[in-house]
């Protein structure tokens, strides 16, 4: 039986990319609002009793510890109660997770959940992970981000014969999806070709099979579902959730065909929602690298351990197919400022499951919608948030 | 009585590079040059190199590490100018914290200094069994003569008081205050002679003259003689009447070796039985020991090919790796200040290079200072081992893409070791040869030099 105790009343996000000429605070009350303006029978912004923020790295662009307090006076709301939520790549999908929590225990009836990230602030040599040496010492060096993704790709390419057209296939069909996106980092049509040949970046990834740096902010709304008819007739529901953690190395990691905390993240999200993975109807899952995608589809119980590859060449994820992912754009195309990203996605969930995907509206008979991020030193942090816009229990 | 001095076995090794000297002479607008020149890999330096020889040396000799009592190491140009470049190196060998020795530094005649010395700690019983190691890899300046002559390598040598099938000699030392090639308080590389033909006719062949006729009366088949500049060697060979000059393997794959340069030259001849002489020099100072053979030495016969080989590159890559060729531009720091705690904590196992395993599971945990509890069953007994310094490849990637000081293409390996710990560490070279599946050793490197702190750490290398 899904949870359904907190409702998404709004959604919106500023149009991702590298936004030299916005600051982080411009990009985080461009992002509420639009999700003010969402909602469908108006909302007053001092309705909002606390917010959560999620922001991976204030060190980004120039602001080391940062708190809550950075949002509240930014979005017009200065006193709220605002947390800042640090949980890497799926910082902004545990701020929801932690914002769902904190109206279902009934000390907050509306939250505000949003993410914000300053990805280009600094150049490309000092962003994220760019300086190849962070945790121990040793075992780190030389670990820019790609290193925690591609040796996955290395050893699936061994074991299921998953080739790089494959990969590549990830990409093209997430910038198909991006280029009907207004709020993507990157609206072009991309090839095989072009994927392939791409410069290598960390072998076998290449450049087009890696998600730019782009700044960006997202906003959603929760309320609690007593309330949530004040605030529209066309609701969708908090179904379920799940977190999980692995070991943060990746010497210590037993596989490199799965990242256990997906698996284990969608098995908590799946059995508080009451469904399985066949009763999702799209889902926007964490494309940091294609790798990723085809790694997330699989430990997202959507296809066969080892099936990612072709099933992505297949078009078995496209926006027609049996069960589209990513629709959004994904991280590769939409793009990843690293807070923002999960938030985003949700908003991407929710237009879904609502109807207003407008060009990349896709069939919803189940009136279920997934949201993945997985993250961290060696991807040891994953989140599951499963949206739906049945409110009675399946 | 002073007990004999014995050698058990030895042990060499060579750098990765190989510069052709033409490459060298192109860089400064002259053609020709036959020959090349071993080279450190930027991850390499004297303190890794003669890890490699001990670890070869001890290897072939059979024995438990922990009853070797010291360490006498010799080497031109020690990692730190001040610092604990001994105690590294003691501990990345594995050699008990108790053990004894000595740095000898300062020339290339702290080669023989480091081998007197640990002779006298045997033969004064203060030592049973002491580790020799002679290594160098000099930084020659820019543009000199010598660079075309500079080389890498070590040596090592096990000595003890009985057994072994090599025993020491009759020794000298000839001492002079004349000045050769030397590096100057502060000075970054080692300057070339003042004056060549001062130095051969007034020096060098003068010293080894006096020196070889000590010796010469003792009928001595094998000869390790210096050749700091390629032809030098086999002139003062000539003068002695020298037929077997063993020296001229190393010196034509390596170079000059400089403090290693008597024992490497010498030490590959000690596979069968016979009489051998090495000469050291360096610092106005010149020293030569009569080594007796009755059989082979353990790891004689390995010597040749242990410095054999080498990758080929070109002379920008050298520069770069020695510090002199340095990009525009901020570098990336260690992740952690090498003075700072996490070192205090953790540089000790990562340079004995240990693992925790569980005593509930059987998991090895790596490295133990990050693990109080088990990866596998949260166990908390542990007990200490030192990883297994062989295993497969599992999975790896190749990157391509860092900042300063990185330099791509960085290859980073998941290694299954054979002991069942399973480990990621970078690779060595640019990784073209590598795949899943392939057998690989672990050897020491040196992952970072900043703020004068050589970090070292392990490195997966193709077996």
């Amino acid at each position: 039986m899904s949870w359904n105790r907190v409702a998404v009343v709004g959604g919106g996000l500023i149009k991702f990319g590298e936004l030299f000429e916005q600051s982080y605070e411009q990009m985080a009350a461009g992002a509420f609002a639009a999700a003010v303006e969402s909602v469908d029978e108006g909302f007053e912004p001092t309705q909002v009793e606390a917010a959560f923020v999620a922001t991976q790295r204030g060190t980004l662009w120039g602001q080391e510890g940062i708190g809550g307090n950075t949002i509240p006076s930014a979005i017009g709301l200065p006193g709220i109660a605002c947390t800042r939520i640090e949980n890497a790549c799926p910082s902004g999908s545990d701020a929801f997770r932690i914002g769902a929590m904190a109206v279902a225990s009934g000390v907050h009836d509306v939250v505000l959940v949003i993410g914000v990230e300053k990805m280009r602030d600094k150049s490309a040599e000092e962003g994220l992970l760019a300086r190849a040496a962070a945790g121990h010492p040793i075992f780190t060096r030389g670990e820019t981000a790609p290193v925690l993704f591609a040796p996955f790709a290395t050893r699936h390419m061994h074991e299921f014969g998953t080739t790089r057209e494959m990969l590549a296939s990830v990409a093209v069909k997430n910038h198909h999806n991006g280029a009907l996106d207004p709020y993507a980092h990157f609206q072009n049509e991309i090839t095989i070709e072009n994927v392939i040949n791409s410069p290598a970046v960390c072998s076998p990834l290449h450049l087009l099979d890696c998600c730019p740096q782009t700044d960006g902010a997202a906003a959603v709304l929760l309320v609690s579902a007593e309330i949530a008819k004040r605030y529209t007739k066309n609701p969708v529901w908090v179904a379920g959730f799940g977190v999980a953690t692995d070991h943060p190395y990746l010497h210590e990691k037993s596989t490199f065909t799965s990242m256990q905390a997906t698996e284990m993240a969608a098995e908590r999200a799946y059995a508080m929602a009451g469904i399985g993975p066949n009763d999702i109807d799209c889902a926007e899952v964490h494309d940091c690298f294609t790798i990723t995608e085809i790694l997330d589809i699989e430990d997202l119980g959507f296809v066969e351990k080892g099936k990612g590859g072709v099933a992505s060449l297949e078009g078995d994820t496209s926006l027609t197919g049996r069960i589209p992912i990513n629709t959004s754009g994904g991280l590769l195309a939409k793009g990843h400022p690293i807070g923002a990203t999960g938030v985003a996605q949700m908003v991407e969930c929710w237009w879904q499951l609502r109807g207003e995907a407008q060009d990349r509206q896709v069939a919803t008979p189940n009136g279920y919608a997934l949201q993945h991020n997985v993250g961290g030193r060696g991807s040891g942090v994953s989140v599951v948030n499963i949206l739906t816009n049945k409110r009675s229990p399946k | 009585m002073i007990s004999s001095i014995n050698i058990l076995a030895v042990g060499a090794s060579g750098p990765d590079w190989r510069l052709d000297r033409a490459e060298i002479n192109a860089g400064w607008g002259s053609s020709g040059g036959k020959g090349q020149v071993a080279v450190c890999a930027p991850d390499e330096d004297a303190l890794t190199l003669g890890v490699q020889a001990a670890l070869r040396a001890l290897d072939a000799s059979g024995l438990q590490i922990d009853i070797v009592d010291g360490l006498w190491w010799g080497t031109s140009r020690p990692p730190f100018a001040e610092g604990p470049s001994h105690a590294i190196m003691a501990r990345a060998i594995g050699l008990s914290a108790r053990s004894a020795g000595a740095l000898c530094s300062g020339s290339t005649h702290s080669g023989m200094e480091a081998l007197f010395g640990a002779a006298d700690a045997i033969g004064s019983g203060t030592a049973r069994v002491a580790l020799v190691v002679v290594s160098d890899a000099l930084i020659p300046g820019l543009g000199t003569n010598y660079e075309t002559h500079s080389g890498a390598g070590a040596a090592a040598v096990v000595l003890v008081s009985h057994g072994g099938n090599a025993t020491l000699g009759a020794r000298v030392t000839r001492t002079n205050p004349y000045l050769d090639r030397y590096r100057g308080d502060g000075e970054t590389s080692t300057r070339d002679f003042y004056d060549p033909r001062l130095f051969r006719e007034e020096i060098f062949l003068p010293s080894m003259q006096e020196i070889g006729e000590h010796l010469s009366v003792r009928d001595i088949n094998n000869w390790s003689i210096p050749d700091p500049d390629g032809r030098l060697g086999s002139t003062a060979a000539r003068q002695l009447g020298v037929k077997n000059l063993v020296s001229d393997f190393a010196n034509t794959e390596l170079g000059d070796t400089g403090a290693a340069a008597a024992l490497l030259g010498g030490i590959g001849s000690l596979d069968v039985a016979g009489s051998l002489a090495i000469i050291g020099t360096g610092g106005g100072r010149t020293s030569a020991v009569e080594i007796k053979a009755k059989g082979p030495v353990p790891g004689a016969s390995e010597v040749r090919g242990d410095i054999s080989g080498g990758t080929s590159v070109r002379y920008t890559a050298v520069a770069r790796a020695r510090g002199q060729l340095v990009g525009s531009g901020e570098t990336v720091p260690m992740g952690v200040p090498p003075q700072s705690a996490q070192f205090v904590r953790g540089g000790d196992e990562m340079l004995t290079l240990l693992g925790a395993r569980c005593v509930d599971c059987g998991t090895i945990n790596t490295p133990p200072s990050i693990h109080p509890h088990c990866i596998s069953c949260g166990g908390t007994k542990f007990v200490l081992e030192q990883l297994s310094r062989r295993g497969r490849v599992h999975t790896f990637v190749i990157n391509q893409t860092m900042p300063a000081p990185f330099v791509a293409p960085l290859p980073i390996a998941v290694v299954d070791l054979e002991d069942g710990a399973r480990i990621m560490l970078q690779g060595v070279g640019d990784g073209s040869d590598m795949e899943i599946g392939m057998d690989v050793e672990l050897i020491l490197r040196r992952y970072a030099h900043e703020r004068g702190v050589p970090v070292y750490g392990y490195k997966v290398k193709a077996l």
